[in-house]
């Protein structure tokens, strides 16, 4: 059974407490909710959710969809991205199956990425690292003016923006994302790869603005 | 006297009446309110405990049984009831009430629950997930906990609560009932998610949803028993959600005097927008096209029993290639030519039309009992697998190679012009076999051999033919999925084929086409 490995990585610091983190909560339980209810992302799509503040962490191991239990999230510290990318790296290698023999591999993952503000700590050596991964498609949402479009510039080319850190802004990112694994599940059914790009998935609701794609 | 102004009294403590009333109500209103206050504490500091616990159940199936159970030891309740579990059709119990009602001594200053793991589907593992730190598990008598279980199929999907009522270890009647409400979730049965809307009869190239054939070919005097042809092709759960034509195709033949087989599958490209008459060419072409070259086959008998007699294997095989070369290469080629043709005809209609609309993939294979044993003759371009075998030898012969891509749906076509670039092009796909017997010749499109055999590897591998086998004869049992009765002249077989290829896997939802030789 080949699965569609999906990690999202959201930042958790201080800046996203309050309304933020609430409208990313509200997210993240609507987009299980409405995977669930998708045939072909309910047999497929397993979900990773990294987190980082003043530590980076897999508050949900790559699981199916329809064992998922939506964990805590709480906002606090300082943005620690690097360590969010060291860790999806080992998290990756250790839960991404290859292709054997006997199994075929998993899908090629997806990966959303929410980032609010800047970043504190070392970055290149884990972006470098990253890198060498392989996944299908790489998003990167800006919340907010605060975020340094050129930090994740280096991350992925496909950078989507939310004018500020808006209740509805995050709740409509995080309903494209769902639309988005939905798609792709669906995708792979069809054609047998998910090699994707941006213009590929799902058009973006109005509330987000796309500031580089591929 | 009051009981208080003889306790006075007994102490040599001198009060007055009054003073000794007052006394009393003083004596109790301040203890009453210690008292309380003490058995509040008690009762937080457990509640805080058993949050901490962070009981959390695992998400269950609608109707599929749900087994989930939780452990607290006795030192932190005395007893525990659900409440709020109606709506999802679950029930609970308690196990071993009396133990709990003797509130066992137990030392243990730790807590902990466990789950339940059967493991039986991917879609059904209940168990209790305990996100508490584990601390001191080895310290820790087990028992001596109060353990509830929820049982049960799950009525409908979506998110519930319910709430886990207590009564905290040393509580006493009039004390408030301690509860945590606790999520729940159930997966709808993914069954249920998928459509099955009809292909419109009014489209181009229309084909029915589901076929199945049966060949029965009875034994005579001369020939003993002899064998039958089944076979059926279902329509993907991918295609029937969005109302989308079956691309797969199958043609079955058997000569009714010189007793040759002619059977055919091919498997039209997902992504190919006419693929579904693709299938149907490739197929009817080469099973006309080997019917008419076997109408008089005594050229190809004679190079079979001159290859079965020779002396010189190297030369009589060379012989023999050329021989089937030109019936079964020349049959594939006119399968290509005429889907060609067909794309002509159609872009004179739908302007843009080409070749690769009609993409297919194709497998076909002649067969004939002799004396000797059984010849069989095939061509196979794509994925898929073509097989026979053999149980009873604990053999298995593939019929060529499957043309995977890195990825699954990367494949090679027939309609594709490198596959009949040269002689070699076609000789390469060429097989040949002469066996004394065999249990079955299969011939099936991926959408069988993906979920039954996943890779290259496993379809060489004996043992996992063997399991093939099995499943087919015994069906899917936990997904109410009976077996094929494969046994000789049972054309109900056809049907149950049918049905059984409605067998239930995880992300293969591909179009199913499988015929058995038996």
């Amino acid at each position: 059974m080949r699965r569609l490995p999906v990690y999202i990585v959201i930042d958790t610091s201080t800046s996203m407490r309050g309304e933020p983190i609430e409208a990313v909560k509200a997210g993240l339980k609507s987009l299980i909710e409405s995977l669930r209810h998708d045939p072909y992302a309910l047999e497929t799509v397993c979900l990773s959710i990294i987190t980082y503040d003043s530590k980076a962490e897999q508050i949900l191991p790559l699981t199916e969809v329809y064992k998922v239990i939506l964990p805590e999230l709480v906002a606090k510290g300082r943005s620690v991205l690097g360590e969010a990318l060291s860790l999806l790296c080992i998290r990756y290698d250790e839960e991404v199956r290859k292709n054997t023999a006997e199994q075929k591999g998993d899908w090629k993952p997806l990966m959303f990425l929410l980032a609010d503000g800047g970043s504190t700590g070392p970055l290149a050596k884990s972006i470098a690292e990253f890198k060498k991964r392989t996944f299908s498609v790489v998003v990167a949402c800006a919340a907010g003016s605060k975020v340094h479009a050129d930090v994740l510039q280096k991350i992925t080319k496909n950078i989507v923006y939310i004018s500020s850190n808006k209740t509805e802004d995050i709740k409509a990112y995080f309903k494209w994302i769902s639309n988005s694994i939905g798609a792709t599940s669906s995708k792979i059914d069809y054609c047998g790869d998910n090699d994707l790009s941006l213009e590929e998935l799902p058009p973006m609701p109005q509330e987000i603005m796309v500031l580089h794609k591929d | 006297m009051s009981v208080v102004s003889g306790l006075l009294d007994k102490y040599g403590i001198k009060a007055s009446l009054a003073q000794a009333d007052d006394f009393e109500k003083w004596l109790i209103e301040r203890n009453w309110n210690l008292y309380n206050e003490d058995k509040m504490n008690n009762r937080v500091v457990i509640e805080n405990e058993i949050k901490k616990l962070g009981i959390r159940f695992a998400n269950g199936t609608v109707k599929k049984d749900y087994n989930a159970q939780i452990e607290v030891p006795f030192d932190l309740v005395c007893d525990m009831w659900i409440e709020g579990l109606e709506q999802t059709g679950l029930d609970w119990t308690v196990e071993d009430i009396t133990k709990c009602e003797n509130k066992a001594d137990s030392c243990a200053d730790t807590l902990q629950e466990n789950g339940i793991n059967s493991d039986n589907e991917q879609q059904d593992n209940p168990e209790v997930i305990c996100f508490c730190e584990d601390k001191n598990e080895k310290e820790n008598p087990k028992g001596d906990k109060c353990i509830l279980k929820i049982f049960g199929k799950p009525i409908k999907s979506g998110d519930f609560t319910i709430k886990l009522c207590y009564k905290h270890y040393g509580w006493i009647e009039g004390e408030p009932i301690s509860y945590i409400n606790i999520p729940i979730a159930f997966n709808p049965d993914p069954r249920s998610l998928w459509r099955n809307i009809p292909t419109p009869e009014k489209s181009l190239f229309y084909k029915p949803d589901a076929e199945c054939e049966y060949i029965k070919v009875e034994e005579s005097e001369t020939t003993g028993p002899r064998k039958d042809v089944v076979a059926a092709s279902q329509r993907g759960r991918s295609h029937a959600q969005d109302g989308k034509a079956r691309d797969d195709h199958f043609r079955l033949h058997h000569c009714g005097e010189s007793d040759w087989y002619i059977l055919a599958v091919a498997d039209g490209a997902g992504s190919a927008k006419y693929s579904r008459q693709g299938s149907r060419i490739a197929c009817d072409t080469v099973v006309e096209y080997c019917i008419n070259k076997l109408k008089d086959s005594t050229e190809l008998e004679d190079a079979i029993r001159a290859y079965r007699t020779a002396d010189d294997e190297e030369t009589s095989r060379k012989l023999m290639a050329n021989v089937i070369y030109s019936i079964v290469g020349n049959a594939a080629f006119s399968a290509h030519k005429t889907i060609k043709d067909q794309a002509k005809q159609t872009a004179n209609d739908i302007p843009g039309v080409t070749v690769k609309d009609f993409a297919t993939t194709l497998m076909f294979s002649i067969c004939k009992k002799f004396d000797f044993g059984w010849f069989v003759a095939s061509y196979w371009v794509g994925d898929g697998a073509m097989c026979i075998f053999n149980k009873e030898k604990g053999t298995i012969k593939l019929l060529g190679i499957p043309d995977e891509g890195e990825f699954s749906g990367q494949t090679r076509f027939l309609t594709m012009p490198e596959v009949f670039n040269d002689g070699k092009a076609i000789m390469d796909r060429l097989r040949f076999s002469i066996e004394e017997d065999f249990t079955a010749l299969f011939l099936m499109t991926d959408g069988i051999s993906d979920p039954m055999f996943e890779t290259e590897n496993n379809l060489n591998n004996f043992n996992k033919w063997a399991e093939f086998w099995d499943k087919l004869k015994n069906g899917f049992p936990d997904d109410e999925i009976s077996g094929v009765d494969l046994k000789d002249d049972n054309e109900e077989s056809k049907d149950q084929l049918l049905k059984w290829m409605d067998f239930w896997s995880p992300g293969n939802h591909d179009d199913r086409t499988l015929v058995i030789l038996y």
